[in-house]
């Protein structure tokens, strides 16, 4: 394992650790996210070296390195707000941690120029960082990270100050510069598409515990917490008791009307559990079909809500509403409108069971 | 238009700086310039300024030398009896420097302190080294103010960004911090430096106030004004005045446009 945080505790009054568990390879890249204040800036300054842990350990390459002062660690670290150092222009900003490790002044300007290139900004090399536009003091900021050819870069919600045309720019020029150094990511995010454009590996913080971590498809779809489906975007998750099981599927009773059928065999008979259903697995019909798939639903439509390019429908089912989302063509299509009857239908293999008292205990000792 | 809070307020500051102005500025009528010129040349004025500015200077230095770790410290670290250090350190900005003056009297007055200071060939109470003491300990509580609030002015990420490329913490401080709280130190500098020539009875106590020994500006005003010599008391006035207003021209023009890194 390149890098392994164990049982790790930090407590900073505010803000938080408890027992921050989280592994990763060497080149892997892993966006973590989680709500404001769940401690996640504090997981990477923790790693970093700027705090320590009260308890827990922190091994890089096996060697233990939770005692280990910043500038020995080998990681680097890119804020939202770049802080970029106001007394160097851009050059002396991307220069100023190779010049811890190389003296020759040729190669630290051939490798600075290099970077620059890399990152499109080598126009920009003799500015003063206060004129740079927020794209571009990223860019520098990273530029300055990544040119040290760090062990691990840490990057806390470097692109949340910036819009949404220079993000989607910056997100393929960075996951290039980054593939091209080789480098091992961490990287703070609110925003779902960085874990989708960027990530191999997701973990979800809340309370300054890690719920869940792993790879991006098995995260989203198959989340082992409530709070983990709810923040990933499921939606749908409800409370229910496993009343039977047979060949490979399993009945969960959500109400005395409603029994869901799951394709996740894992669970003992009478247990209480939760299950989830993502809004995007839910097929909407005027008519009952006979088909493969295992959970078919009458409903009424109680809401429409647009958002965006997508249309989010809720429908109440035997007293347990559902919310699926389709595109407004489909809701012409369809001719959905409030208080119709409409039939839901999703596979058995997209019903998660969620063991309940696995998520409960993550979420009332967070 | 302005509103009738904006005229009233800025009315007030106007009618109230004027008043200020007024005041300063008699200081410049009552003399004559024979006479001023004369007091400025005179042996003790001469010798009050020259023993003023060599005192503040070496004093405003050593508190310069103390202050930027002690502001640091209290700034950046956590560590016991912190809120009792800042306290302490703010004291004596709380009380008449006088008081101050007396505590460093009895402090290095006490037979054995004094003793063992004069063992070692340090006379403190009645000479120049005690204003110099005298003088920094008034001065030192002004400068930590300042310097504190610029040291956290400046965001720690910078440093924490410094110290993940690779810098040591002394390396950080000399590259991103000190630099970054540049027009701080300046500010407190000239702070320091103003604080140390104006200080009177604390420096008055602890110096003793001879004539031709240890009489320092301030003292030379009080001694000139009691023994009716106008002149000399307005000529050492009006020279702590261009000081002072030297002082804050070039705090205003220089500090306080460049404090870095705030955020």
């Amino acid at each position: 394992m390149f890098l392994e945080v164990k049982n790790l505790c930090v407590d900073l009054g505010q803000f938080h650790l408890t027992g921050v568990n989280l592994n990763l390879e060497k080149n892997d890249y892993m966006v973590i996210i989680g709500p404001t204040g769940s401690g996640k800036s504090v997981l990477l300054e923790t790693i970093a070296g700027f705090f320590q842990p009260q308890t827990g350990k922190i091994f890089l390459e096996g060697e233990d390195i939770t005692n280990l002062n910043p500038e020995k660690r080998g990681i680097s670290i890119v804020y939202q707000d770049y802080v970029l150092f106001p007394n160097m222009n851009v050059f002396e900003n991307i220069a100023y941690g190779l010049e811890k490790k190389v003296k020759d002044r040729e190669v630290i300007k051939s490798r600075v120029y290099d970077m620059a290139d890399r990152l499109k900004i080598e126009h920009l090399l003799d500015r003063n960082p206060e004129t740079l536009s927020g794209g571009e003091k990223q860019r520098t900021a990273i530029a300055r990270s990544l040119i040290v050819e760090p062990n691990i870069l840490l990057m806390d919600e470097p692109f949340s100050a910036l819009d949404v045309n220079t993000h989607a720019y910056l997100t393929e020029l960075i996951k290039k510069a980054i593939s091209d150094y080789q480098t091992t990511c961490i990287h703070v995010s609110h925003n779902f598409n960085d874990v989708w454009s960027l990530a191999e590996q997701v973990a979800v913080m809340k309370n300054g515990k890690i719920l869940q971590q792993g790879i991006v498809a098995d995260v989203f779809s198959k989340p082992c917490h409530n709070f983990v489906a709810d923040f990933v975007g499921v939606h749908n998750i409800f409370e229910g008791e496993v009343v039977g099981k047979s060949k490979g599927i399993t009945d969960v009773k959500v109400n005395q009307n409603l029994i869901l059928h799951s394709s996740d065999t894992d669970t003992n008979d009478d247990k209480k559990v939760m299950v989830a259903v993502r809004p995007e697995n839910i097929i909407f019909s005027n008519q009952s079909f006979v088909s493969s798939i295992r959970n078919q639903l009458k409903g009424i439509v109680t809401d429409i809500i647009l958002i965006g390019p997508t249309v989010w429908v809720e429908v109440d089912v035997n007293g347990t509403t559902f919310k699926g989302i389709i595109t407004p063509s489909s809701l012409d299509i369809l001719g959905i409108k409030k208080e119709k009857e409409i039939y839901l239908s999703f596979k058995s293999v997209n019903v998660k069971i969620i063991d309940e008292e696995q998520s409960y205990s993550a979420l009332f000792s967070a | 238009m302005r509103s009738k809070l904006e005229i009233s307020f800025i009315s007030i500051s106007f009618i109230f700086t004027s008043i200020l102005f007024l005041i300063i500025g008699s200081l410049f009528v009552i003399p004559s310039f024979e006479g001023f010129v004369n007091a400025f040349f005179s042996d003790e004025i001469q010798f009050a300024l020259r023993l003023t500015l060599s005192t503040s200077i070496i004093a405003a230095f050593g508190v310069m030398i103390v202050a930027i770790p002690t502001a640091y410290s209290l700034a950046r670290y956590n560590f016991p009896f912190k809120s009792a250090v800042k306290s302490i350190i703010d004291l004596p900005m709380a009380f008449p420097e006088i008081v101050l003056g007396i505590a460093i009297l009895m402090l290095f007055g006490n037979p054995l302190i004094g003793s063992i200071l004069h063992s070692l060939g340090i006379n403190i109470v009645f000479t120049t080294t005690g204003i110099i003491i005298a003088q920094f300990f008034v001065a030192f509580p002004y400068s930590v103010r300042i310097l504190y609030s610029t040291f956290n002015y400046v965001n720690p990420r910078y440093e924490f960004v410094s110290r993940s490329l690779g810098y040591g913490e002394l390396e950080t401080l000399k590259n991103i911090t000190l630099p970054l709280a540049k027009g701080g130190i300046f500010a407190s500098s000239v702070v320091t430096i103003a604080r140390c020539i104006g200080t009177f009875g604390a420096v008055l106590l602890v110096g003793g106030g001879t004539y031709l020994k240890t009489e320092t500006l301030p003292i030379a005003i009080y001694y000139n004004l009691s023994l009716g010599s106008i002149d000399n008391a307005i000529t050492a006035a009006i020279i702590l005045v261009l000081i002072s207003f030297i002082a804050i021209f070039v705090l205003e023009k220089y500090a306080y446009q460049n404090i870095e890194g705030a955020g």
